[in-house]
């Protein structure tokens, strides 16, 4: 027993001396960091290879692009770019002047190294990258700080997406670039080479990643902006640097932010945390619109998704407003159009909305009209003759023959509990009409590759969190081109009339032309529901007031470059 | 002589069972729906981008050819690069095993130390309130849920007191400073693992407290206990020299094989502590379609595994004599 107690003491005293030691060491010195969680740990530094939102949050505060979002209007603002790019119809090009600018080595940021990164994209054919450079026919550099971008046509997405390209340092990747090409493998080469310290032209440098604990980016004293004014806000940045910690769950980087070792948590806060968070006087939670999409999709290839009218009262069936209501708790936006409406300028308000604001009883009705009139039958139909709603069973399609068991696929519950538990109540609504729906769950890459690669499905639910603001991707969503293996009509919606408009819309570079295109495009698919959009769901950050102010929000929350760019200690 | 024969056929016999299980592996992983791309939802990716990744990650070769390139690299001593990281799992793995080795199997061992140490008591007391304690303790933090404890841990001791960090293996203000010796930075990282120390230790004390009280019950049981009490030998002799070391037997199987699966971490442990090791890493390059990273974790557990119980057999030779090969 005394051995025990012995024993018991020694390892007491063994974990004060540890916490004494542990705490004061820590609190040696004190930086002036804005320290930012991290969900998971970025992949890379290799820009090519980074296609996770982590790698994309470090990386955009060293390589920095010709032009970027203003925060408010969100229109396309002058960044790297000196003013805006001038277009010449003759030699269908476009010419950008750059500001004055270096690199974190000391060295200018010249037109070379802008042509060297388009041409780069080109030769290797980089994915996520080469569809924005592909219509490029040339890069010319006249002068140091000029750069003229010629096309092969007309291409709508050259100013929106081609001129928010990251530039990267010509001096830094043309080695590599040759070594690639040299090898057996070149894009794969690229895309593995390991950038130890990436150059940077943005507001902050690398220094050090600790693997599993942190990443650490110190203040770019060469950065251009350092102290201008651009699109109305002084630049900084005002911080010393940012020290990205990395987070295994959402709880534990929570507990950090209570206790104040993060000032910020870049990610979304689940509804669940936002109660306790607001009881907290030095943390703030900032709600913005994302600029996303989630939907229910059917495979219209196949009966008996290739009736508009089964989808469409399968859309009246769905209460959107129930789902934002009671499944996002409110944090979110209900859709109408595929086109989020917090992206003003592209979203069409003046689009079908399937029985919007109804109750259930209205819904069903309306869904059974719908489907009346398009010869569907019932065993019970879900309104009896004096016009009650009762449980419907036995539907059978126009041509008299049953209706067969389908599945809505969706994420599971650990990826993504709103789409899973959307599924579930989508489900039990069609039952409620007799329509004889089953969600089911599957796990992620399985799902993708079902609906996207062997293209076997009835319905699914989707979605993408981030979209371009540039609404092209509707082309890509619905053209018939992309009805293929892998291609991104997951649908297989083939319509002559919006081809013939989304190609149009591609090629037209006067805006509000565009727009009108753009908006006829969204009324179509609103019409033909080859998806169902369901909701955009808010974004929920918390920040600690205590140290930092000035976060600037804008559509896709405070996380952006203007908040780092303005930022200071309070 | 018959022992290094029987070394010298257990070495061959695991050479077979490695290339076996490497087999099923690779055609395991193939095999499962989805691939490295099929998680890529960028609008921006289209059918050719795609179809040129898979072309230079070599997938659109026939699935057999596909296997004898990977024995050909794994025999000439290539693993492969990361799909997700697009870096050398070799450097991935050795980045995150030393840390997975340090907080689990020192936790194997406290465990192990303590839990032998304790069941030898708690079957020494056995009836009395010594055991019913000790027992009842082990059963209760045997089975509790280790995610809900390390959250527990975690709000009481790093939280609520501020005793430990919430998690992590290192402080950015310890790491950075440039003032900091290697002194600091080894309290730093021990005064981070204390927390997942603990709670892993909690875990697993339980298991080996329990196995040793019931081995030493049924050693006590044995006529050369009897024999040393009636040559009038002190209790304390019969229980530590002559009882324990033969009960200590079937916790030195259970001490030897967690010790070759710690290398395999722990995903919940590596999440809920954010501890930078291989667990975490397995089960995301699982998820994720990454073949080289999640073929060479597993293959680096089975080769542990495969050697330790060859280890933890001639082990008993030694400490049993009467066991021979």
């Amino acid at each position: 027993m005394k051995n025990l107690i012995k024993n018991a003491l020694f390892i007491i005293s063994a974990i004060s001396i540890l916490t004494f030691a542990g705490n004061s060491c820590s609190k040696n010195e004190e930086f002036r960091m804005l320290k930012i969680g991290l969900p998971e740990e970025p992949k890379t530094l290799n820009i090519w290879l980074a296609s996770d939102a982590n790698s994309h949050k470090v990386l955009s505060q060293m390589y920095q692009p010709l032009f970027v979002r203003d925060p408010d209007s969100l229109k396309l603002i002058p960044w790297l770019a000196e003013g805006e790019p001038a277009f010449d119809e003759k030699s269908l090009s476009y010419t950008v002047r750059i500001k004055e600018a270096k690199w974190s080595d000391g060295s200018e940021l010249t037109s070379e190294d802008v042509a060297f990164t388009g041409n780069l994209i080109k030769d290797f054919r980089i994915p996520r990258h080469i569809s924005r450079w592909d219509f490029i026919k040339k890069i010319d550099t006249p002068d140091k700080r000029t750069v003229r971008f010629y096309l092969n046509e007309p291409k709508a997405i050259f100013l929106t997406r081609t001129l928010v390209t990251s530039i990267v340092p010509k001096s830094e990747w043309a080695k590599v670039a040759k070594a690639a090409k040299e090898s057996e493998k070149p894009l794969i080469t690229l895309l593995n080479h390991k950038i130890e310290s990436p150059l940077s032209s943005g507001p902050f440098i690398f220094k050090e990643w600790k693997q599993g604990a942190y990443i650490f980016l110190r203040k770019n004293n060469f950065f251009f902006g350092n102290g201008k004014n651009i699109g109305g806000r002084l630049i900084g940045p005002n911080i010393d640097g940012i020290i990205f910690k990395i987070f295994g769950t959402s709880d534990t980087a929570i507990l950090s932010l209570k206790k104040g070792s993060i000032d910020m948590f870049w990610w979304n806060v689940q509804p669940g945390y936002l109660d306790d968070l607001k009881e907290h006087n030095d943390i703030k939670i900032f709600s913005n619109e994302k600029n996303g999409l989630y939907y229910m999709g059917f495979n219209v290839r196949k009966q008996p998704f290739d009736d508009v009218n089964l989808r469409r009262a399968i859309a009246t069936l769905i209460d959107k407003d129930f789902i934002i209501s009671r499944i996002l708790q409110g944090h979110g936006v209900k859709m109408n159009s595929v086109v989020p409406p917090g992206n003003q300028y592209w979203c069409c308000s003046d689009v079908p909305k399937y029985a919007d604001g109804a109750d259930r009883k209205k819904r069903i009705k309306k869904a059974y009209e719908i489907l009346s009139a398009a010869g569907y039958t019932w065993e019970i139909p879900p309104v009896d003759k004096d016009g009650n709603i009762v449980s419907g069973k036995g539907i059978c399609l126009p041509n008299g023959q049953p209706m067969k068991k389908f599945t809505i696929l969706t994420p599971p519950a650990d990826y993504d509990p709103l789409r899973a538990l959307s599924g579930t109540i989508i489900q039990e609504w069609l039952r409620s009409a007799g329509i004889p729906a089953t969600a089911k769950p599957m796990a992620f890459g399985s799902l993708i590759q079902q609906v996207k690669g062997r293209r076997q499905f009835d319905t699914f639910i989707l979605g993408y969190g981030n979209l371009d603001l540039d609404p092209d991707w509707i082309r890509n969503f619905f053209h018939s081109n992309n009805d293929r293996t892998m291609g991104w009509n997951m649908s297989g919606y083939r319509n002559p009339e919006f081809d013939s408009i989304a190609r149009k819309s591609s090629g037209t570079m006067d805006k509000e032309k565009r727009r009108k295109l753009i908006w006829k495009m969204q009324k179509i698919i609103s019409r033909d529901v080859p998806y169902i959009p369901l909701y955009n769901p808010k974004l929920n950050e918390a920040v600690r007031t205590d140290k930092f102010e000035g976060w600037v929000e804008t559509l896709g929350g405070i996380g952006n470059i203007w908040s780092l760019c303005t930022v200071r200690p309070k | 002589m018959e022992l290094l024969r029987y070394i010298y056929r257990r070495l061959i016999q695991i050479v077979i069972i490695f290339f076996v299980i490497l087999t099923i592996l690779f055609f395991l992983f193939h095999l499962a729906p989805g691939d490295p791309v099929s998680r890529m939802v960028d609008p921006n990716l289209t059918p050719e981008d795609a179809q040129l990744i898979i072309k230079e990650l070599g997938l659109d070769q026939p699935l057999w050819m596909q296997y004898l390139y990977y024995l050909k690299n794994f025999l000439t001593g290539h693993f492969g690069s990361s799909f997700h990281y697009g870096q050398p799992v070799i450097d991935i793995i050795g980045n995150r095993l030393p840390n997975t080795i340090l907080l689990f199997t020192t936790s194997i061992i406290l465990s192990a130390i303590v839990g032998i140490y304790l069941g030898k008591i708690a079957s020494w007391h056995k009836g009395k309130k010594t055991d019913t304690l000790m027992t009842l303790g082990a059963l209760i933090t045997h089975t509790v849920f280790l995610p809900w404890m390390a959250l527990i841990m975690i709000w009481i001791f790093a939280y609520r007191l501020g005793w430990f960090p919430i998690t992590g293996m290192i402080s950015e203000e310890v790491w950075l400073n440039p003032n900091a010796g290697v002194w600091w930075k080894m309290i730093d990282v021990l005064h981070h693992m204390a927390l997942p120390l603990v709670t892993l230790f909690l875990i697993h004390f339980g298991s080996y407290l329990l196995i040793m009280r019931s081995s030493m019950l049924n050693t006590l049981k044995e006529d050369y206990i009897l024999t040393g009490r009636a040559k009038g030998l002190s209790e304390k002799v019969i229980r530590d020299h002559h009882a324990a070391p033969n009960a200590a037997l079937p916790v030195v199987t259970s001490v030897g094989l967690s010790l070759a699966f710690s290398i395999n971490g722990g995903a919940l442990t590596e999440t809920v502590f954010t501890w930078p090791g291989i667990g975490r890493e397995l089960v995301f390059a699982v998820s994720h379609n990454d073949y080289p990273l999640a073929m060479a974790s597993f293959l680096l557990i089975a080769i542990v595994v495969l050697l330790s119980n060859l280890v933890v057999d001639i082990l008993y030779a030694y400490l049993d004599p009467r066991i021979r090969y």
